[in-house]
């Protein structure tokens, strides 16, 4: 696979991982609290500066550790089975969101245990400095595996094909685009805007970001799995 | 009005223990989605203000009520008062 094809598959893994929302809403509860517990402009936009923070280092960290585990068990090239079951799980994860990703109801409520949901919710409620925030941030991460780790895999996959300073390259991209929504939130609540608008928002758009995260996981999915198996048996078949 | 009241809150469906009324609670709750939706301190206080006696008066015919009610009733009336505050308020559950 090419240096550009490569990253423009981190990019679409990216952009899909930024799709998820369970950051966006813990991130919306934290600013939420700390606009409501009377807290300054500064100290509200520290404290959301260090939730994105910590978000964008666990992602990085993640994405890094996969990374390095692949390379240890399969070097630079992973079986052609490893990158069948990376594309299954993609699809799967796509039909998964498709189907379960809201709670059917209102709001935006995730189909996580609730009690999870909870501990987020009273820890979002708790956090008071930015070092708190920042775990938070880590926190979030983790919490989303479920849904980020198949973007998060075949990424890894993609990644470890490369030569080595575009590979730090493509960990710099998938880190920064998916922490795009993070961040727009971030400014949006720095500039004065209403949570409520952005609340309002979210939930007026939960089912086409359901379709269009759900989607993006298949088209990923078959797009690496028509790239790197079927191209890969049928020019063996040719020779 | 004094915010003395002996009506009992059932907590979420029962699963924590019942306790009672607190005003303060409210008011502070009220205060905070307000500020959320970028309301003005003093606007957010006399919201709360008027959104908790106008809780206290409709419980003042009922002893027992549970918490999800009194977010009903506290949600219609600041729904009045500050609509983007009402939603905030209302939602405040359903956001994760």
């Amino acid at each position: 696979m090419d240096i550009a094809s490569s990253l423009a598959i981190v990019t679409l893994a990216a952009l899909i991982h930024a799709s998820f929302q369970l950051s966006i809403s813990v991130l919306t509860l934290l600013s939420g609290h700390a606009i409501g517990a009377k807290h300054s402009q500064a100290r509200i936009m520290r404290l959301t500066f260090g939730f994105v923070s910590g978000a964008g280092v666990m992602t990085l960290l993640a994405l890094s550790f996969i990374s390095l585990i692949f390379l240890r068990v399969f070097g630079r090239d992973a079986p052609e089975l490893i990158w069948a079951i990376a594309c299954g799980l993609l699809i799967g994860v796509g039909l998964a969101v498709w189907i379960f990703y809201y709670r059917h109801e209102k709001g935006t409520s995730l189909w996580i245990p609730r009690s999870f949901a909870r501990h987020l919710s009273d820890r979002s409620k708790a956090t008071k400095s930015a070092a708190e925030a920042f775990s938070l941030g880590l926190t979030s991460v983790i919490s989303e595996i479920l849904f980020i780790g198949a973007p998060m895999i075949i990424s890894a996959l993609v990644l470890i094909q490369l030569p080595g300073y575009w590979q730090l390259v493509g960990i710099a991209i998938y880190t920064i685009i998916s922490l795009f929504t993070l961040f727009s939130v971030w400014v949006l609540i720095g500039s004065g805007h209403k949570l409520s608008s952005i609340q309002k928002w979210r939930e007026d758009n939960k089912g086409f970001l359901q379709f269009a995260a759900g989607g993006a996981l298949a088209v990923l999915g078959f797009f690496v799995y028509v790239y790197e198996i079927t191209s890969t048996a049928s020019g063996a078949l040719l020779l | 009005m004094s915010g003395a009241t002996t009506t009992a809150i059932i907590k979420r469906k029962g699963q924590r223990p019942t306790e009672a009324f607190d005003r303060e609670k409210l008011h502070h709750s009220i205060v905070a989605a307000s500020l959320s939706a970028r309301a003005p301190e003093g606007q957010a206080d006399n919201i709360a203000y008027a959104v908790t006696n106008y809780v206290l008066e409709w419980l003042e015919s009922r002893p027992e009520v549970t918490s999800h009610d009194i977010r009903l009733v506290a949600t219609r009336h600041l729904r009045a008062h500050h609509p983007d505050a009402a939603y905030l308020y209302e939602q405040h559950r359903n956001i994760l």
